[in-house]
């Protein structure tokens, strides 16, 4: 793999015993990241393994596709940071690594930061709380970034958003902290060290919010049935109604319903103020028609509605499939398996991953 | 190369940036934190929409107010130069040959029209990284078709997974627009990526994001659950979560919302628990026991406290909050330079510095119209 972009990088991933899980699939995101790109990345695991091979969602029994889809590219070196002979081992590894991912709290952490490797550090909290040992999930670091408080009923629980949003939005973060300090290095600069906490990472995805909040001193928040944009059921599921101000008009005639031309419904606020009686006028139009047919009408009046796919369904998307969005990796276990590529194509070219390893493989 | 150990990662970087609202602009302010010189460029026939979107009052100056625009464009010079124009199009091309990187997330065509694409730019400058950020990609059927934010949780995956258990999906809305927000997370790593490539081989690069897939690669595990077990459940479960006992959010005896998880088991009263104690108390009690609980917090909240913003905002020169970052370098968060540009405020600046523009040349400019300060569009 030595033609990929970051095939000269040498990584190390250090997997501590006794992390909370949100952490470690941020270190492991950024780590596939640049897996996939061709760096040389060592992940260490415990001799009994990174408790991610034994989490959801399974592809065989045993068998986790949470680890796979995570691990992509990667070398496993089973060491015992809990002994010396392993804690010498790993910092021999580091003398010759470029950058080391690791999560706090660490045991490792202080011979990460007496190596020649850049540190990247992934934590739950800002440095400034002073919260190492709190407990926490990814799901409590929504709700104290805000992000929770944004999706569902202004009277109801607030939601999460599928996926593990928090903890690869943070994974995302610690893999351009990551090639800036090979690019500082590479220019013979001193890199600096960078620090990634989800609850930062979080607030920094929801910023609209305290934006908002600063500009209005009233925060934005869930409006479910009262926002202007609401899913609607369709013959074969729901799609998501989205417009721009400016793409309103579109809409309209894309509808084609004359009551939409009431002034009520001329501005934002109007139609905000009128949402209940403006849905009894578009959902009909719906009713009838595919999530396809919707998308084919709407793009081509440039109205940008969203028909509501599984990742199931995207399996078959054409628009993937063109693209050669996601891999086939044969699996010299577990057969043919499909997943998304890195969603970049660089000159054209797209970055396969290879099968995650088995423990000290 | 050499250069002073002391200086940011990516100092001596020059980025064209074309980037708008979100996606696009967003992904050059990070170049910017990181030490790149960020040449926004606009023009008075086509503001960045944040300036609309977002604008405060129709008073003169409206363009230049607006808190969306200045929270993401911070650290960047900002030029008002009009891509349709062909003295304006001449003028950006030689900018190009300047530049290290373009960043674009206009509809796919629009550059290339303008004489501007990269097979364009490559030419006048072979070492050119240039990110085309995108809805749906360069390619394929889809790839003219539009999107706006939570377009994107819908056709990603996203909003299928998201939602009150047993009811319809959910999009994260306007205010949140999640899918432009990580796509930059992304994008700024491979645009430095190709910009160490590009140093090393002298050869730039044609990177093309598709912001869908940015949303739908955070399902990784899913999609790839699913092409073994075509009939896997994907619906919304509420907060609830495969492998974990218990997850929730409780209304509190103040109305506050707790988010709990209990990874092993659950705990039959800890609703009535719950509604039974303030928020703050019911929080340090379940944290005393080892378990995960965080108060739900709005951005009224975030702003008050000030440990646990940590370095997602800073203030810019004039007081003014804006983004901050999204990590910190060394433990430290960004430092603004300058605040957000007003149209055009750079555009005399940089064609003197660094096109070796006179004053003559840069007056003609702006008596055509090439150039300009103030909007020319009407009805926005």
């Amino acid at each position: 793999m030595t033609d990929l972009p970051l095939a000269r990088f040498t990584i190390v991933e250090v997997n501590d015993r006794d992390v909370p899980i949100c952490l470690r699939l941020a270190t492991s995101l950024a780590g596939k990241i640049a897996a996939d790109l061709g760096a040389v990345v060592l992940k260490i695991e415990p001799s009994d393994g990174d408790p991610v091979r034994h989490a959801p969602p399974f592809l065989a029994p045993g068998e986790s596709a949470l680890f796979q889809f995570l691990n992509t590219s990667k070398l496993s070196v089973a060491i015992d940071l809990r002994r010396d002979i392993g804690r010498t081992a790993l910092a021999r590894l580091l003398d010759k690594a470029d950058v080391c991912l690791f999560e706090e709290p660490a045991s490792a952490a202080s011979i990460v930061r007496n190596s020649p490797a850049t540190p990247i550090e992934i934590a739950a909290f800002p440095l400034e709380m002073n919260a190492a040992s709190r407990p926490v999930s990814e799901f409590t670091l929504m709700a104290m970034g805000g992000l929770l408080h944004m999706v569902g009923e202004p009277e109801r629980k607030p939601l999460r958003l599928g996926g593990h949003q928090a903890s690869y939005a943070a994974g995302l973060a610690a893999f351009s902290g990551l090639a800036a300090a090979l690019a500082a290095r590479e220019a013979g600069r001193r890199a600096p060290s960078v620090r990634v906490s989800l609850a930062e990472v979080t607030q920094w995805v929801n910023w609209k919010a305290t934006s908002a909040a600063e500009a209005t001193g009233v925060s934005p928040g869930r409006e479910g049935r009262q926002s202007e944009f609401q899913i609607v059921p369709c013959a074969d599921g729901y799609v998501a109604i989205v417009y721009t101000v400016t793409q309103w008009q579109a809409a309209c005639e894309l509808i084609g319903d004359p009551r939409l031309g009431d002034a009520r419904y001329a501005s934002r606020a109007g139609r905000r103020a009128n949402v209940e009686e403006l849905y009894t006028i578009l959902r009909p139009w719906f009713q009838g028609k595919t999530r396809l047919e919707i998308q084919a009408l709407a793009q081509a009046r440039g109205v940008p509605f969203g028909p509501i796919f599984s990742p199931a369904e995207l399996l078959d998307s054409e628009q993937y499939a063109a693209r050669g969005f996601l891999a086939t990796l044969h699996h010299s276990k577990l057969g043919k398996l499909r997943l998304p590529q890195l969603p970049v194509q660089w000159n054209g070219r797209s970055f396969a991953p290879r099968q995650a390893p088995e423990l000290g493989a | 190369m050499n250069a002073p150990a002391n200086e940011p990662p990516l100092a001596g970087v020059r980025v064209l940036d074309f980037g708008l609202l979100t996606a696009g602009a967003n992904t050059s302010a990070m170049l910017a934190d990181l030490g790149a010189d960020v040449l926004k460029i606009e023009s008075g026939a086509y503001l960045d929409p944040f300036r609309v979107v977002g604008k405060p009052d129709n008073h003169d100056g409206w363009w230049n107010r607006s808190p969306q625009f200045r929270f993401t464009n911070r650290n960047k010079r900002g030029l008002a130069i009009n891509l349709k124009d062909k003295e304006g199009q001449r003028v950006i091309r030689e900018l190009a040959a300047e530049c290290d990187v373009v960043v674009e997330n206009f509809r796919r065509g629009v550059l290339e029209r303008a004489g501007l694409g990269y097979e364009d730019l490559k030419i006048i400058n072979p070492r050119i990284v240039y990110a085309a950020i995108s809805s749906q990609g360069d390619t394929g059927p889809e790839r003219m078709n539009v999107s706006f934010g939570s377009t994107l949780d819908a056709t990603s995956g996203i909003a299928s997974l998201t939602g009150y258990e047993g009811e319809e999906p959910r999009i994260s809305g306007m205010d949140v627009n999640y899918p432009d927000q990580i796509v930059s997370l992304f994008a700024a790593g491979v645009v430095i990526t190709a910009i160490m490539e590009a140093r090393r081989t002298g050869e730039g690069a044609f990177l093309d994001f598709s912001q869908r897939e940015v949303a739908s690669f955070t399902l990784g595990e899913e999609i790839l659950a699913a092409s073994v077990d075509p009939h896997r459940r994907q619906e919304p479960v509420g907060n609830r979560e495969e492998g974990i006992g218990q997850q929730d959010a409780f209304r509190c005896r103040d109305g506050r919302w707790l988010a709990v998880t209990l990874v092993g088991g659950s705990v039959p009263g800890l609703e009535s628990f719950c509604a039974a104690h303030d928020g703050i108390q019911a929080m340090a009690a379940l944290v005393d026991r080892g378990v995960p609980a965080a108060l739900c917090n709005d951005g009224a909240d975030l702003l008050q406290d000030g440990a646990l913003v940590g370095v997602t905002l800073a203030r810019d020169g004039g007081g003014g909050l804006v983004k901050g970052l999204p990590y910190r370098l060394d433990g430290h968060g960004v430092a603004i330079e300058r605040p957000a540009p007003d149209l055009g405020q750079h555009t005399a600046e940089v064609l003197r510095t660094l096109l070796g523009y006179n004053d003559g040349q840069i007056s003609k400019l702006a008596k055509a119209g090439v150039t300009s300060t103030t909007p020319t569009v009407s009805g926005v």
